[in-house]
């Protein structure tokens, strides 16, 4: 460090330490500021990870495997072929995928009519792996009535609470499906009731039902044939390098499947996490604005007040840019300091207070769903390093913003008027 | 009488040269105009003064004293005039270059609050040492010497605020002779203090003048700093009306 650079820093900090109150006051706005960004970016990352866990276990995961067509067309004739079903097992053993993958639950959805004696309401039918399915989407947890498939299930269905309500369907009762099979033709099977489930999500209390995978091939004429192959990983944040490693080991079946994000297989939830995360840049945008502000005004009326000071400096051989440097310096020190101490407070509050999760069945009296997901009221806070990352990052910007326009009236001054002497 | 140019020529070699004066001034104005208002502050001064010379620019307040030592030091461009500092034309100088001038040339003692709050008063004396790089141990030893001469021997370690007026004036001129500069220039030093410690400045800096060859241009009003000078140079409304030089 050239000498120079070193009394500028030293003017700089002991300017700071002087003014001790004043820098406390300002540093104190900037500190609640990040104390606040943290924990909110940290419940935020949290209960987005919840939201997201939620959405993929009861949808498609956060990867899933389809037939290229099968998303707009949902017909039987795009389905995975038990090839290339093996080819998908195969790429999710490779090292690289498999250990960021929890789960994979193979599903045969088809559109169908769920008729008893009382009604006939249309259905979505799928076909699952009892043990699978379980781990993957929990929908044994939301039981009400009866029990889950057991792996020796045949002809036993787990049905939507609301559908089988609006069927008049107890447990054990028999009811017909109806659907188009892989040739097309109009196909019936009779199953019955095991259990019924609801889960919060209307759709899916109101017009799901799951029954064994085998009796779904076997009735449908498809043996050992899936709609798509749902996988569930570690993190959210996974999906992506997730997403790129399976696409590149199916890449020879690209003609046969499909790998899709949880992203765009979820559109809606995708959207409202992009609102909600929009919600909460405009909140920190408010708390950054609020921060500089008190800077700006600190350090500008420090400038006013130390004018003299500047005009000594000048008269001593300082340049302009260099008293400009002393306050930049100055506004920086402060803001850093400052934020990175909020952020440390706000990482031990969330850390100390709210490690094992924050509740908030208070706030919210009934279940809450949004975009085809029950949130849990239990946030676990999360701490992202990209989100450690962008928070220095807007310090350094709420800094640099904050301290260059005192800075610049620093080198402004005029030194012999500076330097007049009033009584 | 020696005011006007004296002829000899500009030097811009940046030793010291024998014979260089230590400020030369050629047809020096400085004029201020606000709302029409039109306020000739320095009316068409020439003046030469030689290394080593202690000259006091005297004169009413509103004269124009401390317009003149400011333009001379580079704090304020002139109207229309040249000013040599040590033989270098410094209104050709840009900014930065004065910057650099004010550091290696010259000294500067304000009426008050001259020092840098934040410093103690060895950081202060120091701190042209400092922005020159000067190795530590001879920035100590210098800056040391010139406590004990000054009287500051003990007080290092205060800040200004702890200091009296009088010990923040000697702590200013310690630091504005520090660095050996060709020219110290002083407004009204004394007039914030009283006699004796007045006094006892002017002593200071009449002993360091000798000692050292330090030039020393005072604007003041203070009869007693005007006694002690070798040369008065007398302004009124901005022009030189006399200039005196005594044995
Ligand atoms: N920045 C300025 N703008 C306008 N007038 C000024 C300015 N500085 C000084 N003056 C005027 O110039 C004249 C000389 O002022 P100054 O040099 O301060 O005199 P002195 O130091 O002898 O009291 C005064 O009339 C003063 O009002
Ligand atoms: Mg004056």
């Amino acid at each position: 460090m050239s000498s120079r650079r070193r009394i500028r820093l030293r003017l700089a900090l002991r300017n700071l330490s002087r003014q001790k109150r004043r820098s406390a006051l300002s540093g104190s706005a900037m500190l609640l500021a990040m104390a606040l960004l943290v924990f909110s970016r940290a419940i935020a990352d949290g209960g987005h990870e919840e939201w997201i866990d939620a959405g993929v276990r009861m949808g498609d995961g956060h990867v899933s495997v389809q037939a290229p067509e099968y998303r707009t067309r949902r017909s039987l004739e795009y389905r995975l072929s038990p090839d290339v079903r093996a080819a998908v097992q195969d790429a999710l053993r490779a090292p690289a995928i498999s250990n960021r993958v929890v789960a994979s639950a193979p599903r045969l959805t088809v559109q169908g009519l769920a008729s008893s004696s009382q009604a006939a309401l249309p259905v979505a039918v799928m076909g699952v792996d009892p043990e699978l399915e379980r781990s993957f989407s929990r929908l044994d947890e939301k039981l009400e009535e009866g029990r889950w498939l057991k792996p020796d299930d045949r002809l036993q269905a787990y049905v939507g609470a609301r559908l089988a309500s609006r069927l008049k369907l107890k447990e054990g009762s028999r009811f017909v499906l109806t659907a188009q099979d892989a040739s097309g033709e109009i196909t019936g099977q009779m199953v019955r009731v095991a259990g019924t489930f609801r889960s919060g999500i209307p759709e899916m209390d109101e017009g799901l039902l799951q029954i064994p995978l085998a009796t779904a091939q076997e009735w449908l004429g498809v043996p050992g044939s899936v709609t798509s192959e749902a996988i569930l990983l570690r993190d959210s944040r996974d999906t992506r390098p997730a997403l790129r490693d399976l696409r590149s080991a199916l890449a020879g079946w690209s003609d046969d499947a499909a790998v899709l994000g949880w992203r765009e297989s979820m559109p809606e939830l995708n959207a409202a996490l992009r609102m909600d995360d929009w919600a909460d840049y405009v909140f920190h945008l408010v708390l950054f604005v609020i921060a500089a502000t008190a800077i700006v005004n600190t350090i500008l009326m420090s400038v006013m007040y130390r004018t003299r000071e500047f005009g000594v400096l000048r008269a001593l051989g300082l340049e302009r840019g260099e008293v400009g440097r002393v306050v930049f310096i100055e506004g920086m020190i402060l803001t850093a300091i400052s934020g990175v101490v909020g952020m440390a407070l706000g990482a031990a509050v969330v850390w100390g207070f709210f490690r094992n999760g924050l509740d908030f069945s208070a706030l919210w009296d009934m279940e809450l769903e949004a975009a085809g997901v029950v949130i849990d009221p239990v946030i676990i806070p999360a701490f992202h390093w990209n989100q450690i990352l962008l928070s220095l990052i807007s310090i350094l910007a709420i800094g640099s913003l904050s301290s260059v326009y005192p800075a610049w009236r620093a080198t402004r001054i005029d030194v012999a008027e500076a330097m007049k002497f009033e009584e | 009488m020696s005011a006007g140019a004296n002829g000899s020529d500009v030097s811009t070699g940046r030793v010291r040269a024998l014979g260089t004066p230590a400020v030369r001034t050629q047809g020096l104005w400085k004029v201020y105009e606000h709302d029409g208002i039109r306020v000739e502050a320095v009316r068409d001064v020439s003046l030469t003064i030689e290394q080593g010379e202690f000259v006091v620019l005297a004169g009413p307040s509103g004269s124009g004293k401390t317009t003149l030592l400011n333009v001379v030091g580079g704090l304020t461009r002139p109207s229309d005039g040249k000013v040599w500092i040590d033989g270098t034309d410094i209104t050709a100088l840009s900014e930065r270059e004065l910057a650099r001038l004010r550091l290696e040339k010259l000294g500067f003692v304000f009426q008050a609050y001259n020092l840098l709050p934040v410093l103690t008063a060895l950081e202060n004396a120091e701190f042209t040492l400092l922005l020159r790089d000067v190795p530590p141990e001879e920035r100590r030893e210098r800056v040391e010497k010139l406590f004990e001469r000054i009287g500051m021997t003990g007080l290092e370690d205060r800040r200004p605020g702890k200091l009296s007026g009088g010990q923040q004036q000697r702590v200013a001129v310690a630091r504005a002779v520090v660095a050996e500069p060709s020219l110290v220039l002083a407004d009204e030093p004394t007039a914030n203090l009283d006699t004796a410690t007045s006094t006892s400045l002017i002593d200071l800096m009449a002993e360091l003048n000798r000692e050292f060859g330090t030039t020393f241009v005072f604007a003041t009003h203070d009869t007693r700093l005007m006694e002690r000078a070798r040369r008065v140079i007398r302004l009124v409304d901005g022009a030189i009306v006399d200039d005196t030089r005594r044995a």
